[in-house]
């Protein structure tokens, strides 16, 4: 009983916290590294602001949804934990080792759509649900891309299990085996987790965007969702990518987390560095560019797997 | 068990969202009705924001839907895939021919547009 019940739920919240906090620390590591100067220490920077959320008045409209606009944010922390939940940290060290774990995985990518436009309408706020609207646009088109993506490294597994498919990875690599499916998918992490160049549900041109009426508590809630989304996405990429926990000489767990803040920091430099899409071509590019591209590796993974 | 236990977690994860909004919040006035009028640029609202808006990208979600039904078919098939051999590669890549001459028409169309 405990080993199959409490450990998981442990092992998840575990992760929600330390990966919330190392997004946090990262992004700020990142941004001075950058040259954009940081208030405060980087290391205590997250906690201060933190405690300050937690006891800052919360802000409210005039007549919002209360309970979805309460709801939006829990929901999408419950949808991070479900994505870290089926992330492989060895071969026997999961959360919850379902048999189609790519599946769920699909399903939090697609429910994040609706937690995010649900954020943004709830407010009965203008900027707000102009923000949600956009980012039911961006989210309609990266979720193909990342399901033919992903369906591509379940070719050469045999499986929609995540355990299945870094031991397909053995040999060889996905990163190395199906080149564009790397880059396709963190594409499509930044997408969900509204970051950097296609943040476009919490953009600034939008003063905030689905955040823009929400201070205190609901604030910290949902900057703390969107951090460990970030982590629950880097889990998935190593996983399906970098081979998981493969490698020599150091134990499985410790690689996976190397491989973790390796495509966290990779998304954090992104972020950083590119500015933001203009929403009405983001469209374009995933449809007519991008889900091409989707299908040549989808077509080049399954040539490998018969060769 | 592993699906109980992964919707324990999930409900953990949810109560903790709604826990952390909760505790600090119960004992905080609201803001007073100036204070909650929707951040409109120092505008005043006229209406709800709920009022009728035209989505202009509708017709690409129509277009999503014939994809999403394809991916129903895409989670078995990649499983026999290899099994299957050459003969399941051909059958999805008519498949998904079929649906990219559904894309290039909706891009010719303009329905990737927002105008």
């Amino acid at each position: 009983m405990f080993s199959e019940l409490f450990l998981p739920v442990l092992m998840v919240i575990f992760m929600l916290v330390v990966g919330g906090y190392a997004v946090a620390v990262l992004d700020r590591l990142v941004a001075s590294a950058l040259g954009t100067p940081q208030a405060g220490g980087i290391w205590l920077a997250p906690m201060a602001r933190g405690a300050w959320l937690l006891t800052q008045h919360a802000n409210a409209t005039e007549a919002p949804d209360w309970r979805a606009w309460r709801l939006a944010p829990a929901l999408y922390l419950a949808l991070a934990a479900g994505g870290l939940a089926v992330v492989p940290w060895s071969a026997s060290l999961v959360a919850t080792d379902l048999v189609t774990s790519v599946v769920l995985w699909g399903s939090v990518e697609a429910l994040a759509t609706v937690v995010i436009f649900l954020h943004g309408w709830s407010a009965n706020s203008l900027l707000a649900l102009i923000g949600g609207y956009r980012y039911v646009a961006l989210g309609l088109s990266y979720i193909l891309i990342s399901m033919f993506v992903l369906i591509g490294v379940a070719l050469p597994a045999e499986s929609l299990q995540f355990t299945q498919v870094v031991a397909s990875q053995e040999g060889l690599w996905n990163v190395i085996r199906q080149p564009l499916g790397l880059p396709l998918f963190l594409i499509v992490g930044l997408g969900m987790t509204f970051w950097g160049p296609l943040n476009l549900a919490d953009s600034t041109d939008l003063a905030g965007g689905t955040a823009s009426e929400i201070s205190g508590p609901p604030r910290l809630v949902w900057d703390m969702a969107r951090a460990t989304m970030l982590v629950a996405f880097s889990g998935v990429a190593a996983t399906a990518f970098l081979g998981g926990w493969l490698g020599p000489w150091l134990p499985g767990p410790l690689w996976m987390s190397l491989k973790m803040l390796a495509v966290l920091s990779v998304l954090l430099l992104l972020g950083r560095l590119l500015p933001r899409l203009a929403p009405e071509r983001c469209v374009t590019l995933m449809w007519v560019v991008l889900l091409p591209l989707s299908f040549i590796d989808l077509v080049w993974a399954g040539i490998g797997a018969l060769l | 068990m592993e699906l109980f236990a992964l919707l324990i977690i999930l409900i953990v994860a949810l109560g903790a969202g709604l826990l952390l909004q909760w505790l600090p919040m119960r004992h905080q006035p609201r803001p007073n009705w100036s204070q909650r009028v929707p951040f409109l640029g120092g505008g005043t609202p006229d209406s709800h924001a709920w009022s009728r808006y035209h989505v202009r990208y509708y017709p690409m979600t129509l277009l999503l839907i014939a994809f999403e039904m394809e991916m129903m078919f895409m989670y078995p098939w990649a499983v026999v895939f290899v099994e299957k051999g050459m003969k399941a590669m051909m059958e999805m890549g008519m498949f998904l021919a079929i649906l990219s001459v559904g894309i290039v028409y909706a891009w010719r169309e303009g329905v990737f547009k927002w105008q």
